[in-house]
């Protein structure tokens, strides 16, 4: 499963919302649990999932699922 | 005089000043009023005074024509959460019997007709003679709390009350016509709705934020708007240091105030915060949605504090009463009780006589349980219904949960009284644990360590999340 998959597959599941209605444009607000707290679980599964980490001036420019998929990819490869 | 005048007055003064900010949309104090006017006109020729409507909060400049709108037609405004969920909003309902619901609902049920706010005309041109204002004593809200029980209550507040409360609070914050507000948090709560009117009694600008949770656009408005100032919730700001590290700080010299509200907030974030924001006024307040903003404490100024509640606000007395209403000494725990012009006027769908058992004469029963120091600061305990009777002992189900949150691998706790042949009642502590957490048997005695005997949980219960409110307060009765 690529990491755009995964991260898709982890929203849909924390979010409770379809897989296909999430898009890389999709942003943070855009569906009701992806608030604060639900963006922090976002993050610390993806994380988890892929073993990754990312920092606090990394995570600071997330602002839809692009930005996410991106920089987990990146991390992914630098492993 | 009511909000809705001082906004006109703004209108009138500086009607070019920009009142409302949504992305890219600017909105003048003239055109504000204006489209409050059509939207006035608009619910006027549709629905009857003193009906009740409900709005939808989705945060937007829509939502503020509707809501004064609605407000100047003689209405009675409920504000809801957008994604409210449908046995809350049945339960809103069934006691408010509005007229129309207005907004967006997540979660909308067939039974339910709910037009968008563009439904309301907000372009007509409406001539201001002859039209009333609604009077200080007519109710405006009614906005229903989550309460610790998980079943709505409707708080009735008029137009004094919320006059009042918003008069008080920028007297203790400071605010003034020059703040650029960011307001990020949830429109359909008292909070949010409060600083609204804060900000806009002021003449002050409302720049509409979704929510903390996009953080680059956070820091974006504080850059590009030049904002002088917002509200949070003690999680919000745990959000904002997890995400952004000591990133604030570049603001220190712009940002004039944050108000917190009410809710626990370790020590050192409020250390931290001073430290990252020196020159900012950091106020955090005490309140209820009965009775908002009724302490405050600003946490640069009164560091030695920063473990009180503060002190009663501008126009606000404060007491500690016993069982009786008798005041107690200063140091001895009891009921905080609060009077003043801000205390909601009526609870909807209730007799008076329910209302009145709030009460010690003039002083509204808050069912927090503190004291006041020599100093006039107040300390909170416990929640009054939420204290623990072991055996004739009252425990703080705050402090329990402080000592237990300190065990390795406990990511959350919450302690309620459960029945005790012997006791009457005995401790028992809710957990979520992360991996490799400790079991029953580590926790029950990491708490003899450092509790009294009574004080320690006799039993443990795994769970996956603890029940909170929205605001972050622990919904322990949901636990029973």
């Amino acid at each position: 499963m690529d990491t755009k998959q995964t991260v898709i597959r982890i929203m849909a599941d924390l979010f409770g919302v379809p897989e296909d209605e999430i898009t890389l444009e999709s942003s943070i607000g855009d569906f009701p649990k992806w608030d604060s707290l639900g963006h922090i679980s976002l993050l610390q599964e993806i994380q988890d999932e892929l073993d990754i980490e990312f920092e606090p001036e990394e995570i600071i420019e997330l602002e839809n699922v692009e930005d996410i998929v991106s920089l987990a990819s990146r991390k992914e490869n630098q492993a | 005089m009511i909000i809705l005048q001082e906004i006109r007055k703004h209108a009138a003064g500086q009607p070019d000043k920009v009142a409302l900010i949504e992305k890219n949309t600017e909105v003048t104090y003239s055109q504000m009023w204006q489209r409050i006017l059509s939207a006035s006109a608009y619910f006027r020729a549709r629905v009857p005074r003193g009906s009740r409507v409900i709005l939808a909060a989705n945060k937007s400049v829509n939502f503020v024509y509707a809501y004064f709108g609605a407000q100047l037609a003689g209405l009675i405004t409920v504000t809801v959460d957008s994604a409210v969920n449908p046995l809350r909003l049945k339960r809103i309902y069934d006691s408010a019997r509005p007229y129309a619901i207005y907004g967006n609902l997540d979660n909308r049920q067939d039974e339910y007709t709910c037009m968008p706010f563009s439904e309301i005309d907000i372009s007509s041109e409406v001539d201001e003679a002859g039209m009333a204002f609604p009077g200080e004593d007519d109710m405006a809200d009614i906005l229903f709390t989550t309460g610790t029980t998980g079943f709505p209550k409707g708080v009735v507040l008029s137009h004094r009350n919320e006059y009042s409360a918003a008069v008080m609070i920028n007297t203790f914050v400071g605010n003034t016509s020059g703040d650029v507000e960011l307001l990020a948090l949830p429109i359909s709560h008292s909070f949010g709705l409060g600083r609204l009117r804060c900000t806009l009694v002021k003449g002050g600008t409302i720049d509409i934020l979704g929510s903390f949770a996009n953080v680059k656009s956070f820091f974006r408005e504080m850059e590009t708007r030049k904002v002088t100032g917002f509200g949070m919730v003690p999680a919000s700001w745990n959000f904002l240091k997890r995400t952004s590290g000591e990133k604030i700080r570049e603001y220190s010299g712009q940002l004039r105030y944050i108000e917190i509200g009410s809710a626990p907030m370790k020590h050192e974030d409020k250390e931290l915060l001073i430290k990252l924001l020196p020159q900012t006024r950091i106020c955090m307040h005490y309140g209820l949605t009965e009775a908002s903003r009724s302490l405050f404490i600003c946490f640069n100024e009164e560091q030695d504090f920063l473990d009180s509640i503060g002190h009663p606000s501008p126009g606000v007395s404060a007491k500690i009463l016993d069982e009786t209403g008798e005041e107690l000494p200063v140091d001895e725990p009891g009921e905080l009780c609060v009077k003043g012009t801000h205390v909601c006027c009526a609870y909807w769908g209730t007799d008076q006589d329910r209302y009145s058992d709030s009460f010690f004469g003039d002083y509204f029963r808050t069912g927090d349980w503190g004291y006041k120091d020599g100093n006039g600061y107040y300390y909170l305990i416990s929640r009054k219904k939420e204290l623990i009777n072991v055996g004739g002992k009252k425990v703080s189900p705050i402090e329990v949960e402080e000592v237990i949150g300190r065990v390795a691998g406990v990511v959350d706790c919450a302690c309620i009284g459960v029945p005790d042949d012997v006791l009457g009642e005995t401790v028992k502590v809710f957990v979520v644990r992360g991996e490799e957490g400790p079991d029953g048997k580590d926790i029950i005695d990491y708490a003899g360590k450092y509790l009294e005997g009574y004080k320690v949980p006799a039993s443990v219960e795994f769970i996956d999340e603890i029940p909170k409110t929205s605001s972050g307060k622990v919904q322990r009765l949901l636990l029973k």
